[in-house]
């Protein structure tokens, strides 16, 4: 090996060039003490940039991690590393804005209906397979959720697919924090069988107003508390801190993303009701199988969804899904992204946008937002990852052809310009990874609690 | 033939009321015999004898007339043309495995027939009794282009009853059932035993010893009873007859060959003791699933059985290749076993996501035109309709599908279904649906 002294000096020599008039046996490449090179050229591919059309013979550069430039030719220095990859594709990482892999069976908290406070972190387990069977799927980045058996669900966490590495580098830095919420079959089932409330669709709103009603309390009181403080009285005691009311307050306060899962378009209307009159913002509908039938009116709410491509029938309140839902959603003006909930699916949601073509005639572009740039909103880091644009993260995949075929293989997955998947190698393919990955059991979205679906 | 009857009856009446051939039956069923129709100018997929550019299917009572170039082949006079300029058109999709008819709502208790499963030995459940021929699936599938498929029992049970051949279009379960009782559902795996769970405590077999030797004994009990039927047929026999026992007479047909058992089992090892018991009774087996037996490929090819493969979605164990279950149908493929795929009824799209099954295997090495028979010819040959189903060849039942691109890529859509020579319409409850709220305006952001 060479010094990093050596490859800095090197790198300050490399003049910029036009990588297009580049042979690929360029000079060594700069590497940061990982071994990651510090400029990567991805030459001669069809780029496909999610927010500016398709570039034939299109070439991106990344630099330590995040896109440089991204066009037919890019002004990248000499000492870059070279992928050729010409008849290949180029997209973005694959975004699932649903999913419960690597949680083990811990996917949820059924023992009460209102369970704000749990935090899933706390069930990652990142040598979990499924995850690295995603990253094979070109999938970089997972929103990991709290399943629906509960109205008021736990907390999620947002990783980013580098398997291999620790939990906390898995971890999506500073991403927004997400909670899950539930409403319809599953809640209902789960404690109607006990006995309990929730047995009916009143009592699932039911138990959501008085756990807002709980957390107003609280908060009240808090704030109660701290104005004897501003006052300065000396004798002043602070009420207890209560995790689970804590979390209702954040969402009260604008501080957590909402996530829904909600099936039936009476209920799309009631969530957005209840959030109004409690005045929080609804971040997505997820499955929102019957989004088709209200979209013109959870349009101008704001409110995305996180749909299936064409799941249907599986329950009562599955039976109106038509695969037609996603794009007729977003031909009302809602924002759709597609998800997996399933170690299965999460595999191969480049053919899930695929069948949106299909399935409604939307154009590839279109198709490929929804299970990139507008599932990256869903999660709140659409800043930063979900399309080909300059300054966002180095997470990139390389297709053996259009990723909307059924025939599409991801060959190589970068994420943050690290080199993390590539089918070119002998066993799994990993580049970070050793030891034994664990499988973490059932299928990512079942649990007889009351399931992700 | 009482189909044939109620037929003409209406069409006389509907002559009398002076409009014609415009009721439907139920499942979107139209009550019009089959025309002779000509599609005209497709890329034909044969699957037989390759591909034809520009070919012409003619179709007429129900059977295919003529295939071949458009060049030398003759539309017949008055026959209805349908123009597949720049079309596929290729013979319709045969899922070798499906719930199809016996399950409406997963979740809804009361909409499943699925499988009895008092007795893990239930060779005398005929899904042909439980098929619900107006089920609103049946419509979503076909408008993927699938034509036929076998409705299975679901897999409760080591022996847990006969499969059924259907075709996805009819007045009725009469002419929809094409075959009943066509396969013996055998599943030597391991949710089979009858651990305590939900459903109940313990009981016999909770072991795959357990569930081997009462098989065993199941057969040899047929053979008893067989032998004691002979016997008492014989004219010096005194005493009344043995009383039928339907459960082991079921099994006959299989103990002689005559039909063929589909004999799931996933892991190589639970292949080699299903195919040990298979062999022990002569039974005539098409193989099932075995998506995590890469260990013992060769020996698969050596019994010279066709398998039914996948789902290939199965996932890989974790000490395994990300595609090590997708690449399986070309690694059996290039053994020489004969393969079809299936979606099991496990695909929460539907049996309507068949052909991506196909593609995704083609994606991880199994030739096209082999992925293609995979869904079509091989499925029927198997089951022992090959003389009827799965290619365009004349002299076949009418079932064709005109698609706009390859039927294989997810982005496909098909535009026309014909099944037994007629144009099934192109609507389901779902598009129903979508036409109910299709959106004036594209308010796109």
């Amino acid at each position: 090996m060479f010094s990093m002294d050596s490859v800095r000096r090197h790198g300050w020599l490399c003049p910029f060039v036009a990588v297009t008039s580049l042979v690929p046996v360029c000079l060594r490449a700069q590497v940061d003490s990982k071994g990651t090179p510090a400029d990567i050229v991805i030459r001669d591919a069809t780029v496909m940039t999610v927010t500016h059309g398709t570039i034939p013979h299109g070439s991106i550069w990344i630099h330590n991690g995040k896109i440089a430039e991204v066009g037919t030719t890019v002004k990248a220095p000499a000492s870059a590393r070279v992928i050729d990859a010409s008849g290949k594709y180029v997209t973005p990482g694959i975004i699932d804005p649903h999913s419960h892999s690597a949680l083990g069976n811990d996917i949820n908290e059924a023992t009460s209906p209102v369970t704000p406070s749990m935090m899933m972190i706390d069930a990652f387990d990142n040598r979990d397979k499924a995850l690295y069977q995603a990253l094979a799927g070109g999938v970089t980045t997972e929103l990991l959720l709290h399943g629906s058996a509960n109205m008021i669900g736990g907390q999620a966490v947002v990783i980013k697919n580098k398997f291999g590495l620790s939990r906390d580098e898995m971890l999506f830095p500073n991403a927004p924090r997400s909670i899950k919420f539930a409403s319809g079959e599953n809640p209902k089932r789960v404690y109607g069988r006990r006995g309990e409330v929730p047995s009916t669709r009143m009592g699932n709103f039911e138990v959501m107003r008085q756990a807002f009603e709980d957390a107003k309390a609280y908060m009240a009181s808090w704030d109660a508390y701290n104005a004897k403080v501003a006052k300065g009285e000396k004798d002043a005691s602070p009420p207890k801190k209560d995790l689970k009311l804590e979390a209702l307050a954040d969402v009260l306060r604008g501080k957590l993303y909402v996530q829904i899962h909600c099936y039936r378009a009476d209920e799309f209307l009631t969530e957005e009701a209840i959030a109004k009159e409690y005045g929080y913002k609804i971040r997505g509908f997820h499955h929102a199988l019957e989004m088709y039938k209200v979209g013109d009116k959870i349009a101008p709410t704001g409110t995305g969804i996180a749909t299936f491509a064409d799941w249907w029938g599986f329950k009562d309140e599955a039976w109106d899904a038509i695969p037609w839902n996603a794009v007729m959603s977003m031909r009302e003006g809602v924002r759709v992204a597609l998800k997996s909930d399933s170690n299965d699916y999460v595999r191969r949601l480049n053919q899930e946008a695929g069948k949106m073509v299909h399935y409604g005639g939307a154009t590839e572009e279109e198709a490929l937002r929804m299970i990139t740039l507008n599932a990256a909103w869903i999660i709140g880091v659409d800043d930063r990852v979900g399309s080909l644009d300059e300054g966002k993260d180095g997470d990139v995949v390389i297709w053996s052809m259009d990723p909307l075929s059924t025939y599409a293989r991801a060959e190589k997955v970068l994420i943050d310009g690290d080199l993390f998947f590539d089918s070119s190698l002998p066993g799994f393919g990993t580049t970070h990874f050793s030891g034994v990955m664990h499988d973490a059991g059932g299928d990512g979205g079942e649990d007889e609690e009351g399931d992700g679906q | 033939m009482r189909a044939r009857i109620l037929i003409a009856g209406l069409t006389i009446s509907a002559l009398i009321q002076g409009h014609i051939f415009a009721q439907a039956g139920p499942n979107g069923t139209s009550l019009a015999p089959a025309k002779t129709i000509a599609i005209v100018g497709g890329k034909l997929l044969t699957v037989s004898h390759g591909t034809i550019e520009n070919g012409i299917v003619v179709m007429t009572d129900g059977k295919i007339a003529a295939v071949g170039p458009a060049a030398s082949t003759k539309v017949p006079a008055g026959a209805e043309v349908f123009d597949a300029k720049g079309m596929t058109v290729y013979p319709g999709l045969f899922d070798a495995e499906t719930h199809l008819g016996l399950t409406e709502v997963a979740a809804d208790q009361n909409s499943n027939d699925l499988a009895e499963t008092a007795d893990e030995i239930s060779p005398q459940m005929h899904v042909a009794d439980a098929f619900h021929a107006e089920t609103v699936r049946i419509p979503v599938e076909r408008l993927n282009g699938i034509t036929n498929a076998i409705v299975a029992p679901a897999p409760e049970d080591s022996v847990v009853g006969q499969d059924a051949a259907i075709q996805l279009y009819g007045r009725d379960r009469d002419e929809m059932l094409l075959q009943n009782d066509i396969a013996l559902a055998m599943n030597f795996e391991g949710s089979v035993r009858r651990r305590a769970n939900y459903n109940g405590p313990s009981k016999f077999p909770t072991t795959r010893m357990g569930l081997a030797t009462q098989i065993r004994q199941a057969f040899l009990d047929s053979e008893a009873y067989e032998a004691e039927r002979a016997a008492a047929a014989k004219p010096d026999h005194k005493g009344p007859p043995p009383k039928r026992d339907l459960k082991l007479e079921a099994l006959l047909p299989y103990l002689h060959g005559e039909k063929p058992v589909v004999l799931a089992a996933y892991e190589g090892y639970e292949v080699e003791v299903a195919m040990n018991l298979a062999k022990e009774f002569h039974l005539k087996v098409i193989l099932n699933h075995v998506t995590h037996a890469q260990d013992v490929l060769d020996e698969i090819a050596s019994f010279h059985v066709p398998a039914i493969i996948g789902p290939i979605y199965d996932s890989p164990r974790p000490n395994e290749r990300y595609d090590a279950v997708y690449s399986l149908p070309a690694e059996l493929q290039k053994r020489g076993v004969k393969i079809a795929l299936a979606t099991f009824g496990e695909d929460m799209g539907g049996s309507r996501n068949l052909p991506y099954a196909a593609g995704y295997a083609v994606a991880y090495g199994l030739p096209y035109d082999e992925a293609l028979k995979a869904i079509t010819l091989n499925p029927a040959e198997m089951f022992g309709l090959g003389d009827q189903l799965g290619s365009l060849d004349v002299g076949k039942s009418a079932n064709v599908v005109v698609a706009n691109g390859d039927p294989l890529d997810v982005r496909t859509s098909v535009k026309q279904v014909f099944i037994a020579g007629r144009k099934v319409p192109m609507v389901s409850r779902q598009t129903q649906l979508r036409d109910e709220y299709m959106p004036l305006t594209d308010k796109n952001p």
